[in-house]
């Protein structure tokens, strides 16, 4: 089975000069993590996940500092959260994207998803136009459908 | 790019001719052009600088500079595994949450007020710096001041600022606060003991002095500070903002951090018991400790291996210790040893004044250890013309250690606070705005030390 035989078509997408919050109200109400940020010309520019809004949000240097639990929320999140507004779409998003063709085998974009640790692949023309895109859950509705046909 | 790189190779070509023309072979000039084209790409094209380690060290092998034998010898392998050790034993600290407890320390300081507040993050980051690293101290201090200042409302670029430069100042107190200082320490032979008694004293001089100007230098911060910390009264959400579970562990990592210091600062007296070579049991003791860690963290063992150790700047460390070791073995620093000697009249004091002042500048644009690792053959050398070498070790030390302050890309602390400030806060600290108080503190910083070197017989 190939990847045009499970991918979405109807691709809710994102402007790259759209802002911060407005794309995380589009990822609430599609229930999605993420969504490809396309610019003006139906390019593939990037992905903003919900985990980019977090990146952001959250300092940085937590990790470095070490183990530790949080036991109230510190004022800076809440007050990078409420800056959302006045961030565009471009500052937060990724800007390498891995994206896959039509013709690719859902093993071979199964493969990708776990090499490359994503969840969602979009999916591009041979003009590097997004036609489609294809989640964790469509590949396993693909390979259990297959299995059935077998 | 192009030029840079043709500046980098015009002035490494120059000086090989120009040493060639004072009386250097040509194995001799062939190794101080190599090393300098390795010393002008870490100040052209830091991300590149294993790049030149790797080919400047090919070179010196293909040239017939210097043989596969004298290069290992040279790549002063017991300062690598030292670092190493030093990683593992931070990985574990930070794993266990002793950073993290560190910071709920400071923010849970009663009546904070702005002085108070000042003193002891500038105090804190000094002896932080000299327990474990300048950088490792730098990361969980800025995440103190970040959280006071946010909950206080109050920009935290000076408060950033005064940490930095006092966290450089405390690197030069102790061997495991720079790695400038356990190189020092493996190359002169001097102890841990040396150092908590003649260098200890200096820094805390250094800091003392730091303080007083940074104080007035931010005056008017520290009074908006302190209207806010009136103004929004006790920094109750603060004391109870983050915890560190589990406490055993923290308490066993402790255990061991603590032992390992106790030991290293009895190292010298442990190799004069057991009739060890000199650093012998200051060298393998992170080995030891680091050792211990990982068996009893066993699961996590390879991560703070490939995570907690930084091979990238150790190999680079390797290959510039190297190719540094290549001036000696051909002779080079002889000769400019001999020269700068008899410029300066084999007077001790004038050299030391040298050796401080420009190590201080150098170390202001160039990585310190590169400095450092260029000097050593040098101060080397003059010990075959009967010098007293000790003031000129406790120079360079100094010199490498405070220069870091003067600007912005003087030290890796500098770099790493400034990358979370512009980060988090997206404030940008300019060039000048560091450069100021940075000179300031470097220059007075500098002149303490070289009185200290000069006048005080105890350094002679």
């Amino acid at each position: 089975m190939k990847t045009k035989e499970v991918m979405t078509r109807d691709v809710a997408y994102l402007s790259p000069d759209a802002s911060a919050k407005d794309a995380v109200e589009l990822l609430q109400e599609k229930e999605i993590s993420g969504l490809p940020v396309i610019n003006g010309n139906g390019k593939l520019v990037g992905m903003f996940t919900e985990k980019d809004v977090l990146v952001y949000i959250l300092p940085s240097y937590i990790e470095k500092v070490g183990r530790f639990v949080y036991e109230e929320n510190p004022k800076a999140i809440k007050r990078k959260f409420a800056q959302l507004e006045g961030v565009k779409v471009s500052q937060l998003m990724r800007r390498e994207v891995v994206t896959v063709g039509e013709d690719v085998t859902l093993c071979e974009v199964a493969k990708m998803m776990l090499t490359q640790k994503v969840r969602r692949i979009p999916v591009v023309d041979k003009a590097g136009k997004v036609v489609g895109i294809v989640s964790r859950c469509d590949i396993l509705k693909g390979l259990i459908r297959e299995g059935r046909g077998a | 790019m192009l030029k840079k790189l043709i500046l980098l190779i015009a002035i490494s070509l120059g000086l090989g001719f120009l040493t060639r023309n004072i009386g250097l072979s040509l194995h001799q000039a062939t190794a101080v052009s190599i090393f300098s084209v390795s010393v002008l790409g870490t100040l052209f094209f830091w991300s590149f600088r294993l790049t030149f380690a790797f080919l400047g060290t090919s070179a010196l092998l293909l040239t017939r500079t210097i043989d596969l034998d004298h290069l290992i010898k040279f790549s002063s392998l017991e300062v690598i595994l030292f670092l190493v050790g030093m990683m593992v034993l931070v990985g574990l600290l930070k794993d266990s949450g002793f950073f993290a407890w560190i910071v709920s320390l400071i923010l849970r300081i009663k009546n904070l007020n702005a002085n108070k507040f000042f003193v002891l993050i500038c105090i804190i980051s000094a002896l932080l710096s000299c327990a474990v690293d300048e950088v490792t101290a730098i990361i969980f201090i800025v995440a103190a001041v970040f959280e006071i200042c946010d909950y206080f409302e109050v920009n935290p670029t000076p408060f950033l600022i005064a940490a930095v430069l006092a966290t450089n100042v405390g690197s030069s107190g102790t061997t495991l606060g720079n790695p400038i200082g356990i190189l020092i320490a493996s190359k002169s032979g001097l102890t841990f003991e040396d150092f908590m008694v003649k260098a200890f004293p200096v820094m805390l001089a250094c800091l003392f002095a730091s303080i007083i100007l940074l104080k007035f230098w931010y005056r008017r911060q520290l009074a908006e500070l302190d209207h806010k910390m009136k103004q929004l009264g006790a920094n109750e959400i603060l004391i109870r903002l983050i915890s560190v579970p589990p406490e055993k562990e923290l308490k066993t990592a402790l255990a061991i951090f603590g032992a390992t210091l106790l030991s290293i600062s009895l190292h010298h007296r442990l190799e004069v018991l057991w009739g060890l070579e000199p650093n012998t049991v200051l060298l393998t003791l992170p080995l030891i400790s680091s050792g211990l860690v990982m068996a009893w963290k066993w699961k996590k063992a390879r991560g703070y291996i490939e995570k907690d150790v930084e091979w990238w700047t150790l190999l680079f460390f390797m290959l510039l210790f190297a190719q540094a070791g290549t001036l000696k073995y051909t002779g080079a620093t002889d000769v400019l040893a001999r020269n700068l000697a008899g410029l300066a009249g084999n007077s001790v004091p004038i050299l030391t004044a040298i050796v401080l002042w420009v190590s201080t500048i150098g170390s202001s644009v160039l990585d310190n250890v590169v400095l450092v690792a260029a000097f050593i053959p040098m101060i080397q050398s003059f010990q075959g013309l009967g010098l007293n070498l000790q003031p000129l070790w406790w120079a360079l030390l100094f010199g490498g250690c405070l220069g870091g302050n003067i600007t912005l890309v003087g030290s890796t602390a500098n770099i790493v606070a400034i990358g979370i400030l512009e980060k988090e806060r997206n404030i940008h600290v300019t060039f000048f705005r560091w450069f100021w108080v940075g000179l300031t503190v470097g220059l007075i910083t500098t002149v303490i030390v070289w009185v200290a070197l000069s006048f005080l017989p105890f350094y002679r």
